[in-house]
């Protein structure tokens, strides 16, 4: 890991910080799954999961400590794991929407799951079946954000890593 | 272009239909009325046990407790996942060690108020609880 590196995932990780933050007052729209998919195809999946765990440290730091923590560290590195593994075979931006789509949509199931380690099967099935229409809004906006976006954010992060590595010999 | 525009119509069009299913299968649903129910509050460390009996055309509890907000002595604070009662009885919750046990007709809710349909008979009982 050189210090390029380092640095790196902290300016990406601030950027899908700031990129949550930006569109936090539209309830589950996010371009956070957008982000570690182009950061995947492009940074490959160890400098990937970098960028998520210090993505979720930062989200502990602004919004504190509690059950979901554990979801979140477990789904964001997650779905850098299934992107990493998709790449090898997935090359259009249909498929990253598709693949967008389906995480959003079980995302709310992945957390129930979670949650009723602490609070009960019973309490899991609620909070599922209660943001049932938040997960379908969710995997929609994913589908729309990244079959539009991919491609021209995965062209700008192909440019500018090779300045920001060439810059470096 | 064209393509992607009419996938995105494809996607859209397949969440109105779920959406549809999820309103006419799994959504709570009320009925409309007049419903007799029951409101008990237990809060033990302040010696407080009070029943309150209310007819109602309210679909939905949340909706009554807020109309009986003065008398029930109710807090609320609204969540993105739903609206939290933080007092009742005029006590305040601790956030940080306490919370309102609900309970629907002696059995453990495993929904909030949002999401629970006032049914004509139901008893409605909200213990103080620690965690």
């Amino acid at each position: 890991m050189k210090i390029r590196d380092i640095v790196l995932a902290g300016i990406l990780s601030a950027a899908t910080t700031a990129g949550k933050l930006a569109l936090s007052f539209v309830p589950n729209v996010e371009i956070v799954t957008l982000f570690f998919i182009v950061f995947t195809t492009t940074l490959g999946i160890k400098r990937s999961l970098m960028v998520a765990m210090v993505f979720v440290t930062t989200e502990i730091l602004i919004y504190g400590f509690s059950t979901w923590v554990i979801g979140y560290y477990l789904i964001w590195p997650m779905l850098v794991l299934i992107v990493s593994a998709l790449s090898k075979r997935v090359s259009s931006e249909y498929g990253y929407a598709a693949t967008g789509a389906l995480f959003g949509f079980f995302y709310g199931m992945f957390f129930a799951i979670t949650e009723s380690f602490f609070y009960g099967p019973a309490y899991g099935l609620a909070y599922w079946i209660n943001g049932l229409t938040f997960d379908l809004v969710h995997g929609v906006s994913n589908f729309i954000i990244i079959l539009l976006l991919y491609k021209p954010l995965r062209k700008m992060m192909d440019t500018s890593l090779k300045h920001y590595y060439n810059s470096a010999s | 272009m064209n393509k992607k525009i009419i996938a995105i119509i494809v996607v859209i069009l397949a969440a109105v239909l779920l959406y549809a299913g999820y309103q006419a299968f799994l959504a709570p649903k009320g009925t409309e009325g007049s419903k007799e129910v029951t409101i008990q509050i237990v809060i033990e460390k302040e010696n407080i046990n009070e029943t309150f009996t209310y007819k109602t055309d309210h679909e939905f509890l949340t909706d009554l407790m807020k109309e009986k907000q003065e008398e029930l002595g109710a807090s609320f604070e609204s969540f993105d996942f739903g609206t939290m009662i933080t007092g009742l009885m005029k006590y305040k919750v601790d956030p940080n060690s306490e919370f309102f046990l609900f309970q629907v007709n002696g059995e453990d809710s495993m929904v909030g108020t949002d999401d629970t349909p006032i049914q004509d008979g139901d008893v409605y009982k909200f213990i103080l609880s620690t965690f």
